[in-house]
């Protein structure tokens, strides 16, 4: 920043380590503003669409993730400046309250940013142009709800539903199998359900993933899974009609949790103290079992003395269960959690079909399967594939189907996907501009420009020429008067997105559009940097 | 450099800084310019924003108490400046910026008559006689706003959170804002409007127009143990127990030993220490509560428990959300279950835990003596949220005022216009130097219409022509004519387009600003004493009294 000086010259210090900041102004702060935004935006927008390509990113520690999920690549680029921060903050509320279009919005972000900063060299006052984006937005949006269908969810055994999964499956690493994923995900989102209040509580279903075996392995079980082994390794290894223990205090004596110490003064009292303990453990086991338990699982470690009496008592065991797990299974066989051996009684017990340890290939790694649970109110996503990176991707992957199945039973409303739907708020968008005499005009008609770019960037992606494709999908939805003209990205032969049943939800179109002009304007409304001199 | 011919008689600790006599004054005066300008384009309904970086935070903001705080400005006159944007938050939580700006303007119109060898005192009591004047002719052109009927009074107060919200990034959606907040203000006890009373909770995710506001308390679900999920979720007028007491199964007292001299006494005290858990449990079961929250961590063994006994609770709860639900449910604090007394529980219409965004909230609705409420922010970046919750702040904090003073002046820079008019009109009948100065002081007011047209990107000489010719024609038509950033011929009557604003933010700015500059004239030396040696490093190498070369911008 640049020091100022009295009226005899001499330079004096006005701001604490002055010397050392960078003050950007006007124009300057703008464009440089603008420029590093584009820079983020222009990386994500390869990864657009079903065509899209996946990032490889290495962590400082030397992981390596492969993705083609907006959110997660720009939450791993680690970005250092401020305005780009911005962006990456975009991607991730879009994650957080939508969980899909993560990368549509950043490239929508982008465009928009690429159209204000040739506003800005005509020379129109930033302000105007964040307005005109503001009303264009409203237009545009008003014009998504005038498009958007109902869509039965119930009909077709849900097909509506596995269409949408599908779609948002489409641009992922797991694309071939995306008929199979999707209908995984729509049972298990329908299984937890709340169809009365519309809620699907996300917390209920657990996905997780094991390497080896192929995607196609991945399957849906209507209970639990835990990275658990039986506490023993000659336990039975499968209980059928299992009552479950659910104990949340260890197969240990009970320790006081005041300090305290024992003095023993004579042989007698230690061979009392050592009987003690032992009666302890024959009472702990003897509550589960006399309870009517024919498992327990245990929140915390067992003694090996415990572990033994356990499986001399015929009663299979697993220790450390997650306080996450323990939860879980507690909601899906109606289990109550027992802090103490004294409180087992037998209608805190949980009912599942079926409690087995299942092993995996050749490899000695061992899992518990709950099944029939007594109540199906969790359920568990178990991926496969054949490395650590695709069963990564392939979690977020379907995460995403699954946030898109969510909004979907919360509002069933649907836009077509394909660029269509950006398509045909852009000739809304267009023609309102017309109407408007003032200088916002050329805001609104450039925030139709920008809504175009992201059918153009799919067309590119796809290798298909983006302006001869945008062109004529433009010039048909006009002529036909058909909003649901798109790029056909497949090949597929139809550009009508209705035939190839590309889906997305109206709210996610909606929250991206909201949300990328809510941080161009932002943008846009700061003309001065100021910052330390060294990044 | 003459102080290298003579010898120098050494009274203060070397590397002392001392200037003074006029040029300190006047040097003062550029420091105060130089952190004023960086505030001048916030002002008016086309005000930029600033980004400022400090460490790996980001902060973007248009109020101008924020700005000049995270300047970090270490000059000790322009520190003046600082400090009166900070009062004038704190007094009136609106109108830092112009505050600032006025200062300085005065300072700026005083700097002539310094160098010209006027006495700075004459100066001071010429700014104070035109406050004087300034402050008693805007008491008498307030328009003391009509409160008769409860709707005339809501209007006022959307029309004056509407005017502060106007700079804002919430511009757009000021409609929707300066409803939420003048309904979240008439929760409040009118008698005292705690703003504290009123919380601001951030979402991220969401449009902004996906805020919404609770009447009662909303906070964030807190930590929660295993078996939580197993609880209720909702209850309809639930009976609600306060506690500042961990429910949690744990040694009594810190540092205790006991000494245990049998086998069998070993379960004893086992026992012991879980009968002293339950037995608090119990209590609260007995009593009928429904909802526990407490300030102090709520354990799994209790999380279980209640769940057992289909009651819900919450740990670790905020000590600021914890006051607000007291205040809402009329719900006491217990620090004890020793003798709990149904009594002090609190009730409210509706509880439930609802997912907003990522996030699960805890809303407890319909409080019966809800003396408060809570606002929920959506909205797409982290900075934006933030700076929107600044925003909503002034907007509270100007409707607050709007409630308990029920004078309003028009915006929009028509009362410093009309201020000045008056000024200058009184200046005629003075002789003296003082004429002079008043001009000056009604020269000076006229910064705020004209910083507003010129971040408005209007012409400001043009505009400023029109509204004096406007003023002077005087008269209650001309009174009010403002700023218009949106018709075309860049002025309007600010009052009747409802740009409307407390007087009381007015005579704040006036006094704070005035008081300020008054103090900057006053000072005519500095000492500063030299940090501890690193301060040299700082000092920009180069031969005294010449800029070094490419430095200046």
């Amino acid at each position: 920043m640049s020091l100022a000086f009295d009226d005899y010259g001499r330079p004096y210090i006005i701001l604490r380590e002055q010397g050392s900041k960078k003050r950007m102004k006007g124009l300057e702060a703008y464009k440089s503003n603008i420029l590093a935004a584009k820079a983020i935006a222009n990386t994500l927008s390869s990864s657009l669409g079903p065509k899209g390509m996946d990032k490889m990113l290495v962590s400082p520690d030397g992981d390596v993730s492969v993705t083609n999920d907006g959110a997660t690549i720009v939450e791993k680029m680690e970005i250092q400046h401020p305005t780009a921060k911005l962006l990456v903050e975009l991607s991730q509320s879009q994650d957080a309250e939508i969980g899909d279009g993560t990368t549509g919005v950043v490239v929508l972000a982008g465009k928009l940013l690429e159209q204000a900063l040739t506003l800005l060299d005509k020379g129109i006052h930033p302000l105007k142009i964040s307005d005109g984006f503001d009303r264009a937005c409203d237009v545009a949006i008003k014009h998504l709800e005038t498009i958007s269908e109902e869509i039965d969810i119930q009909a077709n055994e849900h097909e509506a539903l596995i269409q949408a999964a599908c779609t948002a499956l489409g641009s992922k690493v797991v694309s071939k199998r995306k008929r199979e994923l999707g209908k995984i995900a729509v049972t298990a989102v329908l299984d937890v359900a709340d169809l009365n209040r519309k809620d699907v509580n996300l917390d209920l279903i657990k996905i997780q993933t094991k390497t080896g075996g192929s995607v196609e392995d991945t399957r849906l079980i209507s209970g639990i899974l835990i990275d658990k082994d039986m506490s023993h390794p000659q336990m039975v290894k499968e209980v059928n009609d299992a009552k479950i223990c659910l104990l949340t205090c260890p197969f240990e004596p009970p320790k006081p949790k005041t300090k305290h110490n024992i003095n023993i003064s004579s042989a007698e009292d230690y061979k009392k103290l050592y009987q003690q303990e032992q009666q302890y453990f024959v009472d702990m086991v003897k509550l589960v079992k006399d309870s009517g338990a024919n498992i327990a699982l245990c929140q915390w470690g067992f003694d090996d003395e415990a572990n033994h009496l356990l499986l001399q008592n015929n009663l299979p065991a697993v220790r450390w269960v997650s306080g996450t797990d323990v939860e879980l299974i507690a909601m899906a066989t109606g289990a109550r959690i027992i802090p103490r051996f004294q409180e087992i009684t037998p209608e805190k017990l949980g009912k599942a079909g079926s409690v087995k340890e299942v092993q995996f290939g050749t490899s000695n790694e061992r899992m518990l399967v709950i099944e029939n649970c007594q109540c199906t109110k969790a359920v568990t996503i178990l991926i496969r594939g054949g490395s650590q990176m695709i069963v990564d991707e392939a979690k977020r992957s379907i995460h995403d189907a699954i946030c898109v199945i969510r909004n979907l039973i919360k509002d069933n409303r649907i836009v077509y996907g394909g660029g269509s739907a950006e398509l045909a708020c852009a000739i809304q968008v267009l023609q309102y501009a017309d109407e408007v005499s003032s200088v916002e005009q050329y805001a609104i008609r450039s925030f139709a420009d920008a809504l175009e770019g992201i059918p153009s960037c799919l067309a590119d992606n796809c290798g298909l020429n983006p302006i001869t494709s945008v062109a004529q999908a433009k010039a048909r939805q006009l002529q036909e008067n058909n909003h649901r003209i798109g790029i056909d990205c497949m090949e597929l032969g139809t550009t009508d997105m209705k035939e190839q049943r590309i889906y997305e939800t109206l709210s996610s179109k909606k929250q991206q559009i909201q949300l990328a002009t809510q941080v161009v304007k932002m943008i846009l409304k700061i003309d001065d940097v100021i910052a330390p001199d060294d990044y | 450099m003459s102080q290298f011919l003579q010898p120098t008689i050494l009274l203060l600790r070397e590397g002392t800084d001392t200037s003074q006599g006029r040029a300190q004054i006047v040097s003062n005066i550029n420091a105060v310019q130089a952190v004023a300008d960086v505030v001048k384009s916030t002002l008016g309904p086309r005000g930029m924003d600033k980004m400022i970086q400090t460490g790996p935070k980001v902060t973007i903001s248009n109020d101008g108490a924020t700005i000049l705080n995270l300047l970090e400005v270490v000059h000790p006159a322009a520190r003046v400046l600082v400090d009166i944007a900070k009062s004038q938050d704190d007094e009136v939580g609106d109108g830092t910026t112009s505050t600032t700006l006025l200062a300085a303007e005065l300072l700026k119109e005083a700097k002539p008559f310094i160098e010209e060898g006027i006495h700075p005192q004459i100066v001071i009591q010429g700014y104070r006689k035109a406050l004087e004047l300034a402050l008693e002719k805007l008491e008498g052109f307030s328009i003391n706003i009509s409160r008769d009927s409860p709707e005339d009074k809501r209007n006022t107060l959307l029309k004056c959170a509407q005017t502060a919200l106007n700079s804002k990034l919430l511009a757009n959606t000021k409609q929707f804002f300066s409803e939420l907040v003048v309904s979240a203000v008439e929760k409040l006890d009118p008698n005292i409007l705690d703003r504290d009373l009123i919380g601001i909770k951030n979402v991220t995710g969401g449009s902004v127009t996906d805020s919404f506001l609770v009447d009662g308390v909303a906070f964030k679900k807190t930590f929660s143990y295993a078996g939580f999920e197993q609880q209720p979720k909702r209850f309809e007028n639930p009976k609600i127990c306060l506690l500042n007491l961990e429910l949690e199964l744990k040694s009594e007292k810190e540092n205790a030993e006991i000494r245990i001299e049998k086998p069998e006494e070993y379960q004893q005290i086992v026992d012991a220490e879980w009968a002293l858990i339950y037995e608090k449990l119990e209590t609260i079961v007995k009593a009928g509560a429904q909802i526990v929250l407490s300030k102090l961590p709520i354990g799994d063994l209790a999380t279980q428990y209640f769940a057992d006994r289909n009651i819900f609770c919450a740990g670790r709860v905020p000590q600021e959300d914890l006051l607000r639900v007291q205040k809402a449910t009329g719900g006491q604090v217990q620090t004890t279950v020793n003798g709990l007394n149904p009594e002090t529980f609190g009730t409210c219409g509706l509880f439930e835990e609802v997912q907003v965004g990522a996030e699960r909230y805890n809303l407890f609705k319909n409080c019966p003596q809800s003396r408060t409420a809570t606002i929920v922010l959506r909205g797409g970046a982290e900075q934006f949220i933030q700076e929107a919750e600044r925003s909503l702040n002034d907007a509270i904090m100007i409707v607050r005022r709007c409630f308990k003073a029920n004078k309003i002046v028009a915006g929009g820079g028509a009362i410093e216009l009309e201020l000045s008019r008056y000024l200058r009109h009184y200046a005629r009948s003075v002789t003296g130097k003082t004429q002079y100065i008043v001009n000056s002081y009604a020269k000076a007011l006229e910064v705020i219409p004209r910083t507003i047209a010129e971040n408005a990107g209007l012409n400001s000489i043009e505009i400023m022509n029109k509204l004096r010719q406007r003023h002077a024609q005087g008269g209650d038509e001309g009174r009010w004519y403002g700023v218009d950033i949106n018709g075309q011929s860049g002025v309007c009557d600010t009052h009747s387009s409802f740009v409307w604003e407390p007087s009381l933010v007015k005579r704040n700015a006036l006094c704070s600003a005035t008081e300020a500059a008054c103090a900057i004239l006053s000072i005519d030396e500095t000492v500063k004493n030299p940090k501890s040696d690193q301060d040299t490093k700082m000092k920009p190498k180069g031969q005294p009294g010449r800029p070094p070369m490419g430095m200046r911008r």
